[in-house]
């Protein structure tokens, strides 16, 4: 699920990231057991789904930390109830959850992808996670969890075949009512409706980002000269789920690919970084994108027809049962009662038949 | 067309700047708010809400742009999108800084047309920088400290109202930036953790201004217009505790940077305007 957070640390970059005087109280030693990180599963070329974790994921790869990643689609698996987490070695710090408290994590086991930033260029990558969490999130999180063609043909399908039954009956929906309550409240306004309206302003905003990112991207490989840094990760992990996810309603994702440079750049960093994923999307696209995606969600088709016909037998013989019992009952305790007028009745009833 | 600035009763601080009146078209001064402003008694504004107000001042003032400070209880009502400040040009509303930014390069005047795309780039960048931190630390300050919500907050923001109006009203807003406050992931913040956030981003901040005189080269910008309006309210406005305006005077160029602005832009008028009556509020230095 995803943060609105700022990461506020940012700015504990260069040399002296380190608050810990003591050089052998990190586990920056190759031999010590690697993080582990929970993650939410990849598809459709990405290593993973979710913009929070693509954006750890990217920084953990491009800071070289060696994690131990389960990819996983039940968040209710995962240390802290959502994804992603990060278990950390230290008892008193637990697991963390926010990217920018994960990052900021990272950094203090000196893997530091912000290493050669000056002190500009640290403040500038504050300044551009800012942009990208009030100006691009926003509209990213419309367009897959509100927009309705796009939640019901795209986004809830996904995550109600990926995710174990059964919460794929729960999580996508109530992800969705969070998600639109979370733009009620960032926009300050309690009666907001997905429409028009709506979707032109958030998606006004967001174009006019990803303008601004690909002309201060301009020709370079990524954002500050040749190297990796965390405004990286975050640029990557929120626009590569729109690169890479086909949706019915693709505004974001035509604008996107209109802007060569940001698009050029992100496909380099799934190939340099990501080569896996980015060799798995011929053979699994076929399998999951909806034309093809017939077979593959055979088994739970079957089984949710299974379930639902079991359901519902059960349910009319409950409601048999229920009335059932009520008359036999009724039946076996006339006698008992032996009631005069009760048996009158039988006997009138008896009379008639 | 006359520009008409909203915002709720001001602070002590701000009520003494002169509403001017002008005509945009001749540029012509006049003073038809001067019994208004003069005539305010409670205080009803909040520490975001003025940064915010000030800002725009700031940024029309910059344009060169006449505007005219009306102050009324019910501005957030008023407002289109029920934050102000709002601006009334005609019958037109505009409400917040980025759409007036807007809607007056729309009229023609901008401070932005001399930037290249990638300092344009790094100025949105940096005007969401101080929205997504400096506005939201304010806001958490004002509503989730208890002491400063109980003592500050609550009682100005629901000034204007009776009983039981007054508390309703107070509470619900309360309850409102709360629940934001756990949409952005600030709820599990404490008050440190909040200021350590405001240091980081006046730090961010610093490191970008260095030693210009503004943001971006010689001329002001609607980012320095921003800056100016949240660095000034926290540095003029007395709170629980000064610990947030001490956390921005630890950076001299910051400081210099306001009252730079503050000189160039509201002095001058002020003079003119001290003659006809109007006193000098609190400044910075």
């Amino acid at each position: 699920m995803r943060s609105w957070s700022t990461p506020a640390e940012y700015l504990v970059w260069g040399a002296h990231c380190c608050p810990c005087p003591c050089p052998s109280g990190h586990t920056s030693d190759p031999m010590a057991a690697p993080l582990e990180m929970y993650c939410w599963k990849g598809d459709w070329g990405l290593p993973s789904v979710d913009t929070d974790c693509l954006t750890v994921l990217a920084y953990a790869k491009f800071a070289g930390a060696p994690l131990k990643v389960y990819k996983i689609t039940n968040p209710w698996r995962s240390p802290t109830g959502v994804l992603p987490a990060l278990k950390t070695a230290e008892k008193s710090i637990g697991s963390l959850s926010k990217p920018s408290n994960i990052i900021i994590h990272l950094r203090k086991q000196k893997y530091n992808a912000d290493y050669d930033l000056s002190a500009k260029e640290g403040a500038d990558t504050l300044a551009f996670v800012s942009l990208l969490e009030e100006k691009l999130l926003p509209a990213l999180i419309y367009t897959q969890w509100v927009d309705s063609k796009n939640y019901v043909d795209v986004t809830r399908r996904w995550y109600a075949e990926n995710i174990p039954f059964p919460l794929n009956f729960l999580l996508p929906n109530r992800i969705h009512t969070q998600q639109l309550e979370r733009l009620r409240l960032v926009r300050g306004d309690p009666t907001l409706e997905p429409g028009e309206q709506l979707e032109k302003e958030l998606y006004h905003d967001a174009l006019e980002c990803m303008t601004l990112l690909s002309q201060r991207l301009g020709s370079h490989k990524f954002f500050f000269g040749d190297s990796p840094s965390s405004l990286d990760a975050y640029v990557f992990g929120h626009l590569a789920p729109l690169l890479k996810i086909k949706l019915p309603n693709g505004k974001l994702q035509q604008h996107l690919n209109s802007l060569d440079n940001l698009r050029q750049y992100c496909t380099n960093i799934l190939l340099l970084y990501f080569p896996s994923e980015g060799k798995e999307p011929p053979s699994r696209k076929v399998s999951v994108h909806p034309e093809g995606s017939d077979f593959d969600s055979e088994p739970h088709k079957r089984r949710n027809q299974i379930l639902s016909v079991l359901f519902a037998l059960g349910s009319m013989l409950g409601y048999a049962i229920l009335t059932g019992i009520v008359s036999i009952q009724q039946v076996q305790a006339q006698p008992a009662l032996a009631e005069p007028h009760h048996v009158d009745e039988r006997g009138e009833e008896d009379e008639e038949e | 067309m006359t520009l008409m600035l909203s915002v709720p009763l001001t602070l002590s601080n701000f009520s003494c700047y002169s509403p001017v009146c002008i005509d945009s078209s001749h540029f012509i001064m006049s003073l038809a708010a001067e019994a208004f402003v003069s005539q305010i008694a409670e205080d009803q504004i909040l520490l975001s809400d003025c940064a915010s107000s000030l800002a725009v001042q700031a940024y029309l003032r910059m344009c060169n742009l006449p505007v005219q400070v009306s102050y009324r209880p019910n501005a957030e009502y008023m407002s289109p999108s029920g934050k102000v400040p709002f601006v009334h040009v005609g019958n037109q509303v505009v409400s917040e800084l980025g759409p007036i930014v807007q809607f007056t390069k729309a009229k023609g005047h901008s401070l932005s047309d001399g930037l290249d795309d990638v300092q344009r780039a790094e100025m949105k960048a940096y005007m969401e920088l101080v929205n997504n931190m400096l506005l939201t630390a304010e806001l958490y300050i004002q509503w989730c400290d208890d002491n400063t919500a109980a003592e500050i907050s609550r009682p100005r923001y629901s000034s204007p109202y009776s009983w039981p109006l007054n508390h309703i009203l107070a509470y619900q807003k309360q309850w409102e930036v709360r629940r934001k406050m756990t949409a952005v992931g600030w709820a599990g913040k404490n008050l440190e953790q909040v200021y350590e956030d405001v240091s980081q981003c006046c730090q961010a901040l610093s490191q970008r201004l260095g030693t210009q005189p503004y943001f971006f080269n010689k001329q002001p910008t609607e980012l320095d217009a921003l800056v100016f309006g949240h660095l000034f309210t926290i540095l003029t406005t007395r709170l629980t505790s000064d610990e947030l305006s001490e956390k921005v005077k630890s950076y001299s160029n910051l400081l210099a940077f306001c009252r730079r602005i503050e000189q160039s832009y509201f002095e001058d008028s002020q003079a003119g305007s001290s003659s006809r009556g109007y006193s000098k509020g609190p400044s910075l230095f």
